[in-house]
Parts: structure tokens; C-alpha cells; sequence
């Protein structure tokens, strides 16, 4: 027995269905969070008697008929799958516009409770709703619930009730009737007849004290937050935080360790994988286990994957902290602050609730571009969410930093702000491409009222999360930087390779490092070989120099996330690149194509190969040429001979095809917009 | 006039919405902004203004607020 969970968008709906099913999925409080329709068992505590019951949550919607693609999901939903009850949440903060879509839903004829949400905010409110007078006008139960405190037993009701509900058939309190559905007047006569239906119950059922129109407390906080001047500066200042706690100060003390003023110390999840490692050798050795099979295990696996999840706390302590502000109602206000920005360069001020994601991971970033109503505004924003660096390129940014800059607080601050900058030049390079017409675009979004954000659900999503990460580790991870070991130890013979220069893995790598000479200046198959990792999983990159420089592990205290004592200056020494080639090499990294994963989501997103390829491609052409422009211009800088001419040479021809290819593509694009501006004005 | 033009915490009745689009119409119809309608700019910024329309509050740029005939 399926039970579909329908209703108004931020009405309640996931968090409901987590309460229901004992799952996690993404909840927050903007316009739009679920984008997908999600099934899972509800748990036993609620069923009763009967089994096999399977909650449905759906994207949330205003009608049945659809505006967005997510709307779209919802009412074909319900309209063609014929699930055996619907649950519509109806936000109890705002029925005058919630009924619209529970009349409709009514008419359908599958049975429906209604549970009349948010009843908490209502009481604060001194709204009073005649939840016995709403049922009878609608002729269907009606439940009051507070979907975020699940301490009551109104969702064993709404669940008994839906249940009971079964089979039945209730009348419709509302019937369109037959009407010409393509006849856009007749339909248009006949919602308003439906919303004056739905205003005259509401009339009836409801007794407001406070008027929404009346400007409250919430309204002069965002009189602050969307100021005209500091908007902008809050939204900074907010996002430094969220870097500063999670990277330098709350993650990384739970990283490296914490030292009190008077002298004890609480020792870090990195010096236990330290230990750890050290542990297994020392058992190994014991064993009197083989060199190879010592450095497999030792070097390779837990040293790789240690490195990765020596990151996990400041990955996790960043995802906690975006999960609250997702939860406090403060995203549809910085969309709000920085629309009139984006809508220079053709974005929808919403892509920066995608933008802010792909802090955290450029997946769900890119799903989050879906309620973003315009087609090309949308796919713009799921094609430039990966430049923003996510949580997988954290590590590599740390190696960086200690390697070759001192852990210079500033390499990852420029990290960050390139990732912006390439945005929105990102964004005004595909209007260019795509022919951008002079177009009225309108901007719209809710604005949720604020809320403490709720430090369990945070606590929740950071474990969900935090696990995936280790998961992740555990497997993709765990196999490439075993795969890389072998691959570097053995030749094509399988045996044991006189030198790693003759190994498969130097072997298959090597191709790609002349591609690599102009960004970092020298043919190196090991730099190559991390790129090329890095697209299974950016993580990688760590991993497989950690594996490939012989001896870099025993200097980069990988687990550490920075260098041991004084051996920046060796492992710069042993990877043998300069300053600035290692800049442009972090940085091909960080703005290159995303992972294997982040590339499919943003093919589910754009459904359109020319758009995917056209992505890939502009992210490609901007990794490369900003790696390019980095060393080239920064070896000019700090020392002109040693600039490698040939690479050079090699890159500038590169990037003038690429530009080529870009110039050609707008060139196109203007021709035909002219043709289509002649057109139209013949007419 | 249009909505640009409103005077903030007034309620206006909305005499019509002027946009070719027409899913941004029926967009705006189901969130309960259409003609005959009430709707109460909260505060106006100079990039658009914040509007109460049934029970929910909106930011909706100018371009918008222009096509929004009180």
C-alpha cells in the first residue's frame, strides 16, 4: 500500500517522511528542496496492523497543473500511479493558498487526510483554525501536526487515518466539472471559481489576530540581511565563517588534535590513523610479510586512504554548518541579495542555493539547480556549480598549501574566490555562446519565515554525509590507490619494476603528461596519473602522489593534512616542479572537469548531450588555460629562464584553438540572433 | 499604476497582470496573485520589492513588480 505525501512546496513534506520512515533525505527551508520523488517503507511504530506500507514523498507543488519540471512529477504522479491515499500537507500558516491544491487533489477520487502542518507556528501566531468546521466544509479528516517535533502521536493518527481511509471513496467538496481544458479563459474562470470556494472556507475556519500583510519582526531582519549595502558584506562574512570553523579552527582541532594552555593534549583523528599505520607495520613486520606487501598495505592503503579521511572532520563540521543554514530560512534571502549580480551575467539569482551546496558537493549542488525555472539559466548553473571547490578538493587544496607555501592561508582563500570569478565569467561566456536575446526575465521567490535551525537534523545530515564520505574512502577510493600501487610496483611482466619509470603505471600515464607540460613545465607521468585519478574521485589526487613520489609518504604526514616539520622544502624537492607550476597544477585540479559522479548529475540535469559535451568542454578549456596562465605568467615572474618554451608554445596553441572554437560558437550565435531580429522585424 | 509605484503596508487590488508569459501567469494564479486579488508591498528595495500575497510573502524584482497593474 503506497501513500503518497503531497502539498504546497516548503509545507513540511520530507520532514514528514523522514519522521515516517526513519530516513534522511535533504530537507530545508526554501521553495524547492525535493526535486525528486522518494519511496520508503514507514516504519512499524506507525502502521499498526498492516504491512507493506510504503510512504511516497513527492517535489512540492501550488497546482496540478505544472510550472517546473518538479511540478511536473507531482501531479503525474498522483494523476497515473493512483497511490492508495494521499496525505496532502497543507501548511497551516498559509491555507488560503494550500486549499487551492487540496480541492484539486480532493477531485481525484483517491481518498485523502489532511495534515494541517505547522499547527506550532499557527499557536505562536494566535491564528485559531476550526479544524472540525475545515473537515466538514471539506468533507475529509483532517489531522493538526507539527512535523518537526515528532514527540506527539498525531502521525500514528494521520497514518491510522489514511489507512482507514482506504477503498473508500469521499465526494469531492469541489467539482470543476467538465470543462475545455485547452480553452485557456474557461480553465482561468474556473480556478477562480476554485479559490473563491477555497476564500469563502477560510473565511469560515479561520480567526487571525496577525495579519500576514502587516509588517513583523522578521521583516526588519531582512530589512538587515537584504540590505542594499549589506547584503553582500553579511553573506561574505557569514560564508568566512563557515570556512574558518570548519577549516582552521572546530574541524581542524578535531583533525590534528587539540593542545589546552596548560599543556594537555587531545590528540587528533590524524595522529590515531598515524598510529594505526604504524601498528600494521609493525605486526607486518613480525609477520616477517615481503616489502611489497608491506608498502601495499602500509603505504598504499592506509596511508591513501588515511590521507582521505584525515580530511573527514573538516568536511563533516562544513557540511553541519551549511545544513543549518540551509534549516534557518537564510538561502532564499542571499538568492534575493545577489539576483540583481547574477542577473547581469544571465543567472537566476537562485543558482546561488546551488552554488552554496557545491561547497559542500557538487552532486546535490547540481540537483539543486531544478527549480530554477528558466531552461538556460538552469543548465548555465548546473554547468558552473563545479567550479565552486567541494569538500573532495579540500585534501588537495591542504597538500598544496604545505607543501609549497608554508600552509598559506591565502592559497585557499584564492581557491575559493578563482572558483567565483570563473562563475560568472563561466556564466557570460555561455550567454555568448547561447545568444542571450533581450528578454524580460522575472525573478520570484518565497520567502519562508525564519527558524532556529534544528541542531539534531544538522547533527543528522552531517553523519549521513560524513558516512558517505567514509564509504567512499572505503571503496572507490580504497581500490584506485590500490590499483595505482600495484600498477606502479609491477611492470607489463608482472614483475616487481626495476624503477617506477617502467611501470604500467608510467606507462599508461606518460601520454598524458605531455598534455600536462604546459601547466606545470616538466613531463612528469606521476603528476599525470593524480589528474587522471582525480576524475574518479578528486581525493585521488592526494592518494596517488601520496603512492607515486617514492618517499613522498614518509614526508607528507598525509594523514596530517600538512607537511611534517620542515619537509615542505623536500617534498617540493621530490615532486620537482616549481612554485607557480604547482599553483597551475592545484588549480587544473580544482577547475578542470568535476568526478565521474558530478558529471553524471549534471547529465541528469541537462538531459542534452550538445549542453553536457559543451559543459565538459568549457570546463576542460578552463582548467587547462588557467593552469596555463598561472605557471606561464608566474614563472615569468619569479624566474624567466626557467620557463619551458616548448610547453609554452604547446599551450598558447591550445588555448588559441580553444578560443578559436568559442569565437566560432559566438559568432554563430550572433548570426543568429540578427537573422531572427530581421525576422521579427519584418513582422 | 503599477505595483512599483505602491505605497508600502497599503493594500491594493490587483487590476491586472501585464507579461507574455503565459506559464508565469498561471504560476503567479496559483500562488493567489491575480486580478481581483489583494496584495500589500511590505518593503520596496531598489532592485524589486517584497509583496504579501494570500497567507505568503514574496521577493519579486522589478521587471515584476512593473507587469503588476494596481
Amino acid at each position: 500500500m503506497r501513500i503518497a505525501l503531497a502539498g504546497n512546496p516548503n509545507s513540511g513534506k520530507t520532514t514528514m517522511f523522514n519522521a515516517l520512515t526513519g530516513r534522511n533525505e535533504k530537507i530545508g527551508n526554501w521553495a524547492g528542496v525535493t526535486v525528486e520523488r522518494k519511496e520508503h517503507p514507514i516504519k512499524k511504530a506507525f502502521c499498526g496492523s498492516n504491512e507493506n506500507l510504503v510512504a511516497v514523498d513527492l517535489p512540492g507543488a501550488y497546482s496540478m497543473s505544472p510550472f517546473t519540471s518538479e511540478e511536473s512529477i507531482t501531479s503525474s504522479y498522483v494523476k497515473n500511479e493512483h497511490p492508495d491515499a494521499i496525505i496532502n500537507i497543507v501548511d497551516a500558516t498559509n491555507l488560503s493558498r494550500s486549499l487551492f491544491f487540496t480541492t484539486q487533489l480532493l477531485e481525484l477520487g483517491i481518498p485523502v487526510v489532511i495534515a494541517l502542518n505547522k499547527a506550532d507556528i499557527n499557536e505562536k501566531k494566535q491564528t485559531v483554525i476550526d479544524v472540525q468546521a475545515l473537515s466538514a466544509a471539506l468533507n475529509c479528516p483532517v489531522v493538526e501536526t507539527i512535523s518537526i517535533d515528532n514527540s506527539h502521536d498525531d502521525l500514528a493518527k494521520l497514518v491510522s487515518t489514511a489507512i482507514s481511509l482506504c477503498g473508500k471513496t469521499q465526494k469531492a467538496p469541489y467539482s470543476q466539472g467538465e470543462i475545455d481544458l485547452s480553452d485557456k479563459k474557461v480553465v482561468e474562470a474556473a480556478d477562480r471559481k476554485r479559490f473563491a470556494f477555497v476564500n469563502k472556507i477560510v473565511a469560515d475556519v479561520e480567526t487571525r489576530k496577525i495579519l500576514t500583510k502587516d509588517k513583523n519582526y522578521q521583516d526588519k531582519i531582512d530589512a538587515i540581511l537584504t540590505n542594499k549595502w549589506l547584503g553582500i558584506p553579511i553573506f561574505a562574512v557569514v560564508m568566512l565563517l563557515v570556512f574558518k570553523i570548519s577549516q582552521e579552527w572546530l574541524g581542524a582541532w578535531i583533525a590534528e588534535g587539540y593542545e589546552f594552555e596548560n599543556g594537555t593534549v587531545i590528540p587528533g583523528l590524524v595522529s590515531l590513523i598515524d598510529s594505526f599505520g604504524q601498528w600494521v607495520a609493525g605486526l607486518l613486520e613480525g609477520a616477517g610479510a615481503s616489502a611489497i606487501v608491506s608498502a601495499l598495505l602500509v603505504d598504499g592503503i592506509i596511508g591513501g586512504v588515511g590521507a582521505v579521511v584525515g580530511f573527514l572532520p573538516l568536511v563533516m563540521v562544513m557540511y553541519f554548518l551549511i545544513a543549518l543554514l540551509e534549516d534557518c530560512g537564510y538561502m532564499a534571502r542571499v538568492a534575493v541579495v545577489l539576483d540583481p549580480i547574477f542577473k547581469k551575467v544571465g543567472l537566476s539569482g537562485k543558482s546561488v542555493i546551488p552554488f552554496v551546496i557545491g561547497i559542500g558537493c557538487a552532486v546535490p549542488g547540481i540537483m539543486a539547480c531544478r527549480t530554477i525555472r528558466n531552461e538556460r539559466e538552469r543548465k548555465a548553473a548546473a554547468m558552473l556549480t563545479p567550479f565552486m571547490p567541494c569538500g573532495a578538493k579540500i585534501p588537495v587544496i591542504s597538500l598544496f598549501a604545505g607543501a609549497f607555501f608554508d600552509n598559506a592561508g591565502w592559497v585557499s582563500f584564492v581557491m575559493y574566490f578563482t572558483g567565483i570569478v570563473l562563475i560568472f565569467l563561466g556564466a557570460l561566456l555561455i550567454n555568448k555562446i547561447t545568444g542571450l536575446k533581450i528578454r524580460k526575465s522575472f525573478f520570484i521567490i518565497e520567502m519562508p519565515e525564519y527558524k532556529v535551525p534544528s541542531l539534531w537534523n544538522a547533527f543528522k545530515s552531517m553523519c549521513d554525509r560524513g558516512w558517505a564520505y567514509i564509504v567512499k574512502a572505503a571503496t572507490i577510493i580504497l581500490l584506485c590507490n590500490t590499483a595505482v600501487q600495484i600498477m606502479q610496483t609491477f611492470d607489463w611482466s608482472f614483475q616487481e619494476a626495476a624503477s617506477a619509470d617502467t611501470s604500467i603505471l608510467a606507462t599508461i600515464a606518460g601520454p598524458f603528461a605531455y598534455l600536462l607540460v604546459p601547466v606545470v613545465g616538466v613531463l612528469s607521468w606521476e603528476l599525470a596519473a593524480a589528474a587522471v585519478t582525480g576524475f574518479i574521485a578528486k581525493e585521488n589526487v592526494v592518494g596517488t602522489l601520496a603512492v607515486c613520489f617514492v618517499g613522498l609518504e614518509n614526508l607528507i604526514d598525509t594523514e596530517e593534512l600538512a607537511l611534517m616539520e620542515g619537509a615542505g622544502a623536500e617534498v617540493a624537492g621530490i615532486m620537482a616542479i616549481t612554485k607557480a607550476a604547482a599553483l597551475a597544477y592545484l588549480m587544473f585540479n580544482l577547475f578542470s572537469p568535476p568526478c565521474f559522479a558530478a558529471i553524471g548529475s549534471m547529465n541528469a540535469e541537462m538531459k542534452d548531450k550538445k549542453w553536457l559535451l559543451g559543459g565538459i568542454g568549457l570546463q576542460l578549456g578552463t582548467g587547462f588555460t588557467v593552469g596555463y596562465l598561472v605557471y606561464t605568467i608566474g614563472t615569468l615572474i619569479s624566474d624567466a629562464s626557467a620557463l619551458n618554451i616548448g610547453g609554452a608554445i604547446g599551450g598558447a596553441i591550445a588555448i588559441a584553438v580553444f578560443a578559436a572554437i568559442v569565437i566560432v560558437l559566438i559568432s554563430r550565435a550572433n548570426a543568429k540572433l540578427k537573422q531572427e531580429y530581421a525576422l521579427s522585424g519584418k513582422r | 499604476m503599477t505595483l512599483l509605484n505602491a505605497v508600502e503596508g497599503k493594500e491594493y487590488i490587483i487590476q491586472d497582470i501585464i507579461t507574455d508569459d503565459e506559464e508565469l501567469n498561471s504560476f503567479l494564479f496559483s500562488l493567489g496573485c491575480y486580478s481581483g486579488e489583494p496584495i500589500t508591498v511590505v518593503s520596496r528595495r531598489n532592485t524589486g520589492c517584497v509583496i504579501s500575497v494570500k497567507d505568503a510573502r514574496y521577493t519579486i524584482d522589478k521587471q515584476l513588480a512593473e507587469a503588476i497593474i494596481v
